[in-house]
């Protein structure tokens, strides 16, 4: 290991008001429960809600990849419907208020509104998860590469970042939405990552200017380590954790816009449930009864409250760890 | 009870006569109840098949001038010229204000003059020669002659809107063959002409000078020989217009019209924001096409409501030029596994809509039993057998193995009504285990040229297609275009060449449906007419190129003290059609205390 790399390596996991780590020594690592308890309470309730949330995505998924067996309704039956195995339509009714039958009633087809907001997060979760895996690995990339090559690179791969930035996301967004004929969640996902790149790339490279002029870094080129070497194990690496908390944020932003999507008409395909969709098709009942509209706005903004509350929370703890780089 | 009592209750029963009277004619199966509130004014609610009208009713003799009524509309107008501006129901309410039509509908859908004052054809219905009422001034004091209506028509053959209509009716000709007297001259016979004289296109009449010397101001500036005269037109939030002090038009007592000093109109897009508004005394009028507003201003307190229920129609239909719906096994299979109630009341319209089984609602008096008997009901294993059908068939049309599933593309608007109806649809025809069904939805504009295709063959790229059909025109303005060969291929086939229709968006010809259509035009005999419609309309029961949801119903609601909207007059005195379509008339709308 090198001097830079050892000095990297030392600081960057350097908490202010601690003793810095020797160096060549390994910096003592948080379990997720040591970390979990210096949270505050508001920023407990926060990754609670989120983990119950990717626990319900998960279970949805679980229980259509094993035919609707586990305990949760089916989010597609109308249960007014017609039962070809019994040759008689169902007895449910529709905007159906909340009951041990239907925990958060019914929509305006019968359909259990519970069963379809915890498949729906199933949605939620892997538009965020796509999107930002996409945005974190190419605009990540890009940012850490401009920032530490400069020169005409940047110029070029900026000004393309501007020119996506500077159109309208929401109109760029329809536009690139409305040129696929079938519209999964993977395709809505990866358009949504695609317009999350310039945010990523803009944030990796604002870190890597700053961390390419660094001691460590200049002391890897002065004693003539590859830049390649340089840009994937002393720049990556330091911009990586404020790319991770910028992605809690940014996840939440994404669920907001699959909502927006959905809303419109425009994210999956009917019958898949997702939050926006149950509110679009919910509003023009609202005179009749305010609930499903309230249970899967409530679902969105807790969620998204959570990742902000939580991914502030890690940009702050990241902030005083930079600090003391 | 002393005199003003009687007087009231004389008034009452002349009035409550004149709104039965509105309704299509009293019968003994009408339902109606009166209740009389604090005030002395009554409100009565008649009901006659689907037409339900909640309507303050006040004494006659109360000056009926002056106040304003301010409508919100569920959209703003995109312009108000009516050879270039394609005029929908909140642009029909504005424009019918400032313009008026050459004919109206009487409350028995027959088309009486209005502008014009007599009307008279040839034997074979190829010229139609209409006299002009005399002493009409538009609102810039020009006289309304025969010239204008030529001078109109050099405007209109070139207009977005109704060059279309003037092809639809083959008008070759206009002249003026008299001060007042105007000679329409037809390429084809045509015994409903008056009925594309009545709606905005080649119908309103607008000052020829004025649009020729301003087209595009003509549209915030449109000046006519109606009611009322724009006074300022702020697009996408008010449009202003005060009475016509110079309007021709009479009640039936002889008093000058119109009642309202001044009326406003404001676009609130969203349903209930506009319901809100009227509840709310915001606004103290509104109009509605959809039955989920219906619903709520039904549970609402204060206003009064003029429901209409007319021939439009939701539904869907096939591509049937496409595999595979172009096997019939497929589309009646289809349709006889959809559930119409449930798909009714999936759009909001339980216990408002009536099922639709043909272009005419039950009110209609082109309504035919035989064809609502002959429309398949729902009948899911009758269904599933004719698709099972299709599915063994080794030459089934769509290319694909015996056995494999038919493919499907369900599409609609993303409307939440539609969205909810077609994933009932959805679900009922997935659950045959021999459909893979794709729901897709696109903007109102692309899934209209979706249907429409482009030429020369006009066929699209449509499959099952969520569509509305019919209106209250003379069925011939809706049923010709919708059956005429939908590509120069199809009308050499069947001998038709030079006939072609965009509008046939189902790309179903059927030579025996599209020849009676043609043949009904070549008779004014109601029976004749009668006759050949219904048997079109048993042909598309045969061949269901369509399926049917529920007949569209739609609402003026106004504060309880608005009078006037049902049971306006035409010139001669019989009364008007109402409010077909949620477009109101406003002449003899007025304000009660």
């Amino acid at each position: 290991m090198s001097i830079a790399e050892s000095a990297a390596e030392t600081t960057k996991a350097s908490p202010i008001g601690k003793a810095v780590t020797a160096v060549g020594s390994k910096p003592k690592r948080k379990s997720p429960l040591e970390v979990f308890k210096e949270m505050p309470l508001l920023i407990k309730l926060s990754s609670a809600w989120l983990l119950f949330m990717v626990g319900g995505a998960l279970y949805a998924k679980l229980d259509s990849a094993l035919g609707g067996s586990l305990p949760l309704q089916d989010p597609f039956l109308q249960t007014n419907g017609f039962n070809p195995a019994t040759g008689e339509f169902g007895t449910g009714e529709p905007i159906e208020p909340s009951s041990a039958a239907h925990w958060f009633g019914t929509d305006s087809i019968a359909r259990d509104s519970f069963a379809r907001i915890i498949h729906g997060s199933w949605v939620s979760l892997t538009v965020a998860t796509v999107s930002v895996t996409f945005g974190i690995v190419i605009g990540g990339f890009l940012g850490s590469l401009v920032g530490f090559v400069r020169g005409r690179t940047e110029t070029v791969i900026m000004a393309l970042i501007d020119v996506i930035l500077a159109f309208p996301a929401l109109v760029l967004l329809l536009a690139m939405v409305s040129i696929f004929a079938v519209r999964n969640l993977y395709i809505i996902s990866l358009v949504i990552g695609f317009l999350s790149i310039p945010p990523y790339t803009r944030v990796a490279r604002a870190n890597s200017l700053a961390i390419s002029n660094r001691e460590f870094v200049l002391a890897a080129k002065a004693i003539g380590t590859k830049p390649s070497k340089i840009l994937f194990r002393e720049i990556i690496p330091n911009i990586l954790p404020t790319l991770l908390s910028f992605a809690l944020v940014g996840a939440a932003t994404v669920i907001v816009v699959e909502g927006t999507l959905s809303f419109l008409g425009l994210s999956v395909q009917l019958p898949t449930p997702s939050w926006g969709n149950m509110l679009n098709e919910s509003r023009r009942d609202i005179k009749q009864t305010i609930m499903p509209v309230v249970w899967p706005s409530l679902f969105l903004t807790l969620t998204v409250l959570s990742l902000n509350q939580v991914g502030d929370w890690f940009q702050k703890r990241g902030a005083v760890r930079g600090s003391a780089l | 009870m002393n005199k003003r009592g009687v007087a009231r209750l004389i008034a009452l029963l002349l009035a409550f006569a004149m709104i039965a009277a509105a309704c299509g004619g009293g019968s003994s199966e009408e339902g109606s109840d009166t209740t009389t509130d604090a005030g002395g004014s009554e409100e009565t609610t008649t009901t006659e098949g689907n037409t339900e009208v909640t309507e303050a009713v006040v004494d006659e003799t109360v000056d009926k001038y002056g106040g304003t009524l301010t409508m919100a509309l569920e959209a703003e107008a995109t312009g108000l010229r009516p050879w270039e501006d394609t005029c929908s129901a909140p642009c029909y309410n504005m424009a019918i204000s400032v313009f008026d039509k050459l004919f109206e509908q009487d409350v028995d859908g027959l088309y009486q003059p209005y502008l014009a004052d007599s009307v008279s054809s040839n034997e074979d219905f190829t010229s139609w020669v209409i006299t002009l009422r005399p002493d009409v001034v538009f609102h810039n004091g020009e006289p309304l002659t025969a010239q204008t209506i030529v001078d109109m028509w050099a405007i209109q053959q070139t207009g977005a809107t109704s060059a279309g209509v003037l092809g639809s009716a083959k008008v070759e000709n206009v002249e003026a063959t008299g001060d007042l007297e105007v000679t329409y001259t037809l390429g084809q016979p045509h015994s409903a002409f008056p009925s594309f004289l009545s709606r905005a296109p080649i119908g309103m009449v607008f000052e020829p000078g004025a649009a020729a010397a301003d087209p595009d101001g003509f549209s915030t500036a449109p000046v006519g020989t109606g009611p009322f005269v724009i006074q300022s037109r702020d697009l996408d939030n008010e449009t202003v217009m005060v009475r016509n002090e110079n309007y021709w038009g009479v009640d039936p007592e002889g008093n000058q019209l119109p009642y309202l000093d001044e009326l406003i109109f404001r676009p609130i897009p969203d349903e209930g924001t506009r319901l809100d508004a009227l509840v709310s005394g915001t606004v103290n009028g509104m109009h509605t096409l959809r039955q989920g507003t219906i619903r709520d201003a039904r549970d609402a307190d204060g206003i009064a409501r003029l429901e209409f229920q007319g021939n439009n129609v939701g539904g869907g239909m096939f591509n049937v030029a496409l595999a595979p719906y172009d096997d019939v096994r497929v589309r009646k299979g289809l349709v006889m596994m959809n559930a119409q109630d449930q798909v009714i009341a999936a759009l909001g319209g339980e216990g408002i809509s009536d099922p639709g089984t043909q272009w005419f609602s039950p009110d209609s008096p082109w309504y035919s039993q035989k064809v609502a008997d002959a429309w398949p009901k729902f009948d899911f294993e009758g269904g599933k057998a004719l698709l099972q059908e299709y599915v063994d068939d080794p030459a089934r049309s769509d290319g694909k193995a015996a056995g494999e599933q038919i493919d499907v593309e369900l599409s609609c608007p993303p409307d939440p009504t539609l969205i909810a109806a077609m994933q009932v649809i959805e679900q009922a025809w997935t659950a045959s285990g021999l459909v893979n069904v794709n729901l897709t939805n696109f903007d109102q504009q692309t899934h209209i040229n979706n249907a429409l295709g482009a030429p020369p063959d006009f066929i699209g790229t449509h499959g099952a297609h969520c569509w509305r059909f019919s209106s209250d025109s003379d069925p011939s303005v809706d049923l010709n275009p919708a059956l005429a060969p939908y590509s120069p291929a199809v009308a050499e086939a069947a001998g038709l060449d030079g006939i072609v229709s965009p509008l046939n968006f189902a790309n179903w010809f059927d030579p025996e449906a599209f020849g009676a259509a043609v043949a009904a035009i070549r008779t004014d005999d109601f029976n004749e007419r009668f006759a050949l419609y219904e048997s079109i309309m048993l042909r598309i029961a045969e061949e269901v190129p369509i399926w049917y949801s529920g007949h569209t119903a739609t609402m003026i609601a106004t504060a309880d003290n608005v009078n006037g909207f049902n049971g306006w007059h035409l010139p001669s005195g019989d009364l008007g059609i109402g409010f077909p379509a949620a477009e109101g008339r406003y002449h003899e709308v007025w304000i009660g205390e």
